[in-house]
């Protein structure tokens, strides 16, 4: 489980987060949807135990999986040893990897489908491989607790429907908690059960996404009129959606 | 009114010319110093120089020995400073202990605040090493004298030039004539020495933090070296360098000079060391440090002929049976009008630390 | 699954990578006893190679025996010590390099760019001044050496955390600091005894390597080499950014600190023995990755390896080449900043590649 409860931030004078409170149970998938310089960030890393809270507490387990959107470093590890990383918590200052360490790698690009890369230099991959792997490493540290930073911002359609899948294949086992920010509310109804607004003004909005990715919600939050509409998925089921009113072009 | 007017003026005119004429008579009636240096510039001294500051190494104990007396040095280089307390000179010449020596850094990097205010009426400075250490001197309106290092002609031609400049020209001569003398007697022994009775002699410029050694182009101490009957083993080497144990064991020298400019060396550290304890040199106990007397004499100095006498008594002593001792208190009263005592001999010759060196037994006192 | 070596053969899938990953390490470990041997047999001294083999086995076998051939204290008492010092001392210096390019995530680091060298270095010209030698001396270059670094870490807080540019630029300050009050002490400084001496050291050199120097600086060496080496995989991890180092369970900061530590234990050590030698810890590091990768598991000891092959090699050159000794910085400069150019070409040729 991992939350926050009356959680405040302050950068200076500004008050970014003011008493934000929301948790998110094993089993549950939240996305975090809010304008740009909302906060978003903060409010992930103030989860993530880097950001220190002005007031309020933050309930987390020790080790979180974290998948950042880029990879920071410009070093040229192979995607192995990327993701092998992830075992080091549980290994100590001195520890080195074990036989078991380099199974639970192998066995985490495996669930995301990357292990064909295994040996590719990490800074070689596209960016929605690359994606994958620090998916994988974030599986890899065993936590029960997955936290996102927009992981779809960046990437393509077609990337983004398998990442997609991923998410949802692993949001099935329900053994897991999964947070992730997201600029497309279409993703937030796509993965997540609940959703958490961070409205312009200040306020927030929490629930479940059939309560809050609305578009009278969406309105408010990103300034713009939206829409819900109905479409077919690939499958033959119609699929819901949110689009902005302007999206694509007025019709003859 | 206006007559008068015009009578003074003429009378104004012609004192004013009368004045002039006078001052350029009694310009031309004195006789100025006028010395042409090592760079070929000419120095000119309206009179004898009385407030000198040398920033070459060996030439404060120069000006002393040349003036008999230490009044007209009024700044010195400090090592030229570390010589005179360390050594006999200060002994001699109580005063020189207090001399200036902020005047210049020990590369011979002149400090021009602390120069002008000792006041100096002449400066003594290294020529051909560039002018970045003589023109702060000479744009200060300094009269600067530029000497060059290296060779025996060299070391006596500028003697004679700062002896005419303290005003003492008839000094230099009998000094220049004692040099020459030794040195002619000298080589003309050692000119009959074939080439294999020549030992191989080892100066080390400096021992304790890093070892250094010299090749023999133009290189005082393997000029004497060659003098007094010896060779350079060091001769490979171009200009003075870093060697290390390892060399010193391959050239395996015969003779081993320490110099005088580290208070802390003495023969013991050859001896002492693993390796060089092993060479030829220690081996036959024929390892010796420079003597410092009135000056260092590893470098030219007024004092070199003693030097010369006594390596070649040491290198050469089948030939040479100078005696040290009664040169070295001739040379004293001569120099510095001192009365050398057996106590200050041996404390110039390190008898205590290397006594027992090969070839020492001549030095003792009777 | 088949147990596995650490670092060498995880990849179980890949059998062939195996031979391929060893090889490296046995090419520079070769190197290294190579030019360990070679720099034994030969010296301005002439030892005859049969004879030099003779002196170094019969020492191994007997170690207690008296040494009285001037050849034998050749070999045993000036070129073995020499040997192994420069060894230590380029091990030191690449795993130094390593571990600093990893933490700072900048491949042009060293232990120059942290000011430690230069801080060393003025704990030497300072002791030497005043008059210390011997092992106070040694002392007094570790505290300073350290004290660089705390200086350094003093300059660049930052709202209780400390940015790695303004570590670089604090470091850049520190160590031209230090630089500059080296200087000073060479005006002040008496020039005939203790002058030379100070100038010597910045130049860097094993000349004046003995035993007693090699069982001085062996324990700082050792161990800060040693400790490095378990923090290998560590490395990895900071090599990240602090957030994904810390989501990893690892306390950058702190953790950086420890290594820093351990680096100016290292290099502390080395200059005390032997002057500030530069490029081994910029270049050693760069060409290595380019054979055995990024992964600092194997990068580490593979640095550790072919910086001592290398300084050894320069040692011998800088005292056989010529009668006079040629002062390292020179010669590690001349060899190490082509190669280095040569790396920085061929990294930018392969990231435009990309």
């Amino acid at each position: 489980m991992i939350g926050l409860t009356d959680a405040t931030v302050r950068f200076g004078n500004r008050t970014v987060l003011d008493r934000l409170t929301f948790e998110v149970p094993r089993g549950r998938s939240l996305a975090i949807l809010g304008p740009n310089g909302r906060g978003k960030t903060t409010a992930l890393r103030t989860m993530l135990g880097f950001q220190p809270l002005a007031s309020g507490t933050r309930t987390a387990p020790p080790v979180v999986g974290y998948v950042p959107q880029y990879a920071s470093s410009n070093q040229s590890y192979r995607v192995l040893e990327v993701v092998v990383m992830g075992r080091a918590a549980g290994l100590g200052l001195f520890g080195q990897p074990r036989p078991a360490d380099f199974e639970a790698a192998h066995a985490a690009l495996d669930q995301v489908g990357a292990t064909r890369f295994a040996q590719d230099r990490f800074d070689r991959l596209s960016g929605g491989e690359r994606q994958l792997v620090l998916l994988a490493r974030a599986l890899a540290t065993g936590s029960d607790v997955l936290v996102l930073d927009e992981p779809g911002s960046a990437l393509d359609l077609h990337n983004q429907e398998r990442l997609l899948g991923l998410l949802g294949m692993l949001r099935r086992p329900r053994d897991r908690a999964i947070i992730f920010t997201t600029h497309d509310p279409n993703h937030a109804l796509a993965a997540a059960d609940d959703a958490l607004l961070m409205m312009p003004e200040g306020g927030c909005v929490f629930g479940p996404i059939a309560e809050t990715v609305v578009p009278e919600h969406l309105e408010r939050l990103y300034g713009v009129p939206m829409r819900s509409i109905q479409v077919p998925g690939a499958n033959g089921r119609p699929h819901d959606a949110i689009l902005p009113a302007f999206a694509g072009y007025p019709a003859a | 009114m206006l007559a008068n007017r015009a009578v003074i003026k003429r009378a104004g005119a012609i004192a004013l010319a009368v004045s002039i004429i006078g001052a350029g008579a009694s310009f031309s009636l004195a006789d100025d110093i006028v010395i042409t240096d090592h760079e070929n510039r000419e120095v000119r001294l309206p009179a004898p120089a009385e407030r000198i500051v040398t920033i070459p190494m060996p030439m404060a104990s120069g000006v002393i020995a040349l003036d008999g007396s230490d009044s007209k040095l009024v700044g010195l280089n400090p090592l030229s400073l570390t010589a005179i307390r360390e050594g006999i000179l200060g002994k001699i010449f109580p005063e020189a202990n207090n001399i200036s020596d902020a005047v210049t850094s020990t590369d011979f990097m002149p400090n021009v605040e602390a120069l002008a205010a000792v006041n100096p009426d002449l400066v003594v400075q290294w020529g051909g090493r560039g002018p970045e250490i003589v023109d702060p001197i000479t744009n200060a309106g300094l009269n600067t004298l530029l000497i060059k290092y290296g060779t025996e002609d060299l070391t006596r031609q500028y003697m004679t030039m700062v002896a005419t400049a303290i005003g003492k020209p008839e000094r230099i001569t009998e000094l220049v004539e004692w040099r020459d003398k030794v040195e002619k007697d000298i080589a003309a022994k050692t000119a009959a020495i074939p080439e294999d009775e020549r030992p191989n002699v080892l100066y080390l410029g400096r021992s304790l933090s890093d070892i250094t050694a010299s090749g023999s182009k133009s290189n005082y101490n393997a000029w004497y070296i060659d003098l007094t009957g010896g060779k350079n083993a060091a001769a490979e080497l171009e200009g003075s360098v870093s060697i290390n144990r390892e060399q010193i064991a391959q050239w395996d020298p015969e003779v081993i000079l320490l110099n005088s400019f580290e208070p802390n060396l003495d023969v013991s550290w050859v001896y002492n060391d693993p390796i060089l304890s092993l060479t030829k040199a220690a081996q036959s106990k024929r390892v010796y440090k420079m003597p410092l007397g009135g000056y260092r004499w590893d470098p030219p100095n007024q004092e070199s002929p003693l030097t010369w006498m006594w390596l070649a008594d040491l290198l050469h002593p089948e030939v040479f049976d100078y005696d040290l001792r009664a040169e070295m208190k001739k040379a004293y009263k001569v120099l510095y009008n001192y009365e050398l005592s057996d106590a200050d001999i041996d404390g110039i010759i390190w008898t205590a630390q290397q006594g027992d060196a090969a070839g020492y037994d001549q030095f003792k006192a009777n | 699954m088949a147990a596995t070596a650490d670092g060498v053969a995880d990849d179980v899938r890949h059998r062939g990578s195996r031979a391929g990953a060893l090889a490296p390490f046995a090419v520079f470990t070769a190197l290294l006893a190579l030019s360990v041997l070679v720099s034994l047999c030969v010296g301005r001294f002439s030892v005859p190679v049969p004879r030099a083999i003779e002196i170094l086995f019969s020492f191994i076998t007997n170690p207690g025996r008296a040494i009285e051939a001037m050849d034998e204290r050749i070999v045993l008492l000036v070129r073995t010590p020499r040997v192994v010092l420069a060894a230590f001392s380029g091990a030191a210096l690449a795993t130094a390099g390593v571990a600093l390019q990893g933490v700072f995530r900048n491949p042009l680091v060293s232990p120059e760019v942290l000011g430690i060298s230069q801080g060393a270095a003025f704990g030497g010209a300072l002791a030497i001044t005043l008059g210390i030698w011997g092992i106070p001396l040694l002392a007094v270059v570790f505290v300073s050496g350290l004290s660089a670094l705390i200086f350094v870490g003093l300059l660049a807080r930052i709202d209780g955390r400390t940015e790695i540019i303004t570590v670089i630029l604090s470091g850049m300050v520190v160590g031209s600091l230090f630089s500059a009050f080296v200087s000073l002490l060479q005006f002040i400084a008496d020039p005939n005894s203790s002058l030379p001496a100070i100038v010597y050291w910045l130049m860097g050199s094993f000349a004046t390597a003995t035993w007693e120097r090699v069982l001085i600086s062996a324990p700082g060496l050792l161990i800060g080499m040693g400790l490095l080496w378990t923090l290998r995989f560590r490395l990895n991890v900071l090599s990240l950014d602090d957030a994904e180092a810390r989501s990893l369970g690892a306390r950058p900061e702190l953790e950086r600190w420890m290594i820093f530590g351990l680096v100016a234990l290292v290099v502390g050590s080395q200059v005390a023995v032997s002057g500030i030698v530069g490029w081994i810890g910029l270049v050693i590091p760069h060409a290595s990755r380019l054979m055995v990768g990024h992964d600092h598991r194997r990068l580490l000891p593979a640095s550790a390896v072919l910086g001592a092959a290398f300084m050894v090699t320069i040692d011998t050159l800088a005292r056989t080449v010529t009668a006079a000794e040629i002062p390292l910085g020179v010669l590690t400069a001349i060899v190490g900043a082509p190669v280095f150019a040569l790396l920085l070409r061929r990294h930018y040729r392969d990231r435009s590649a990309r």
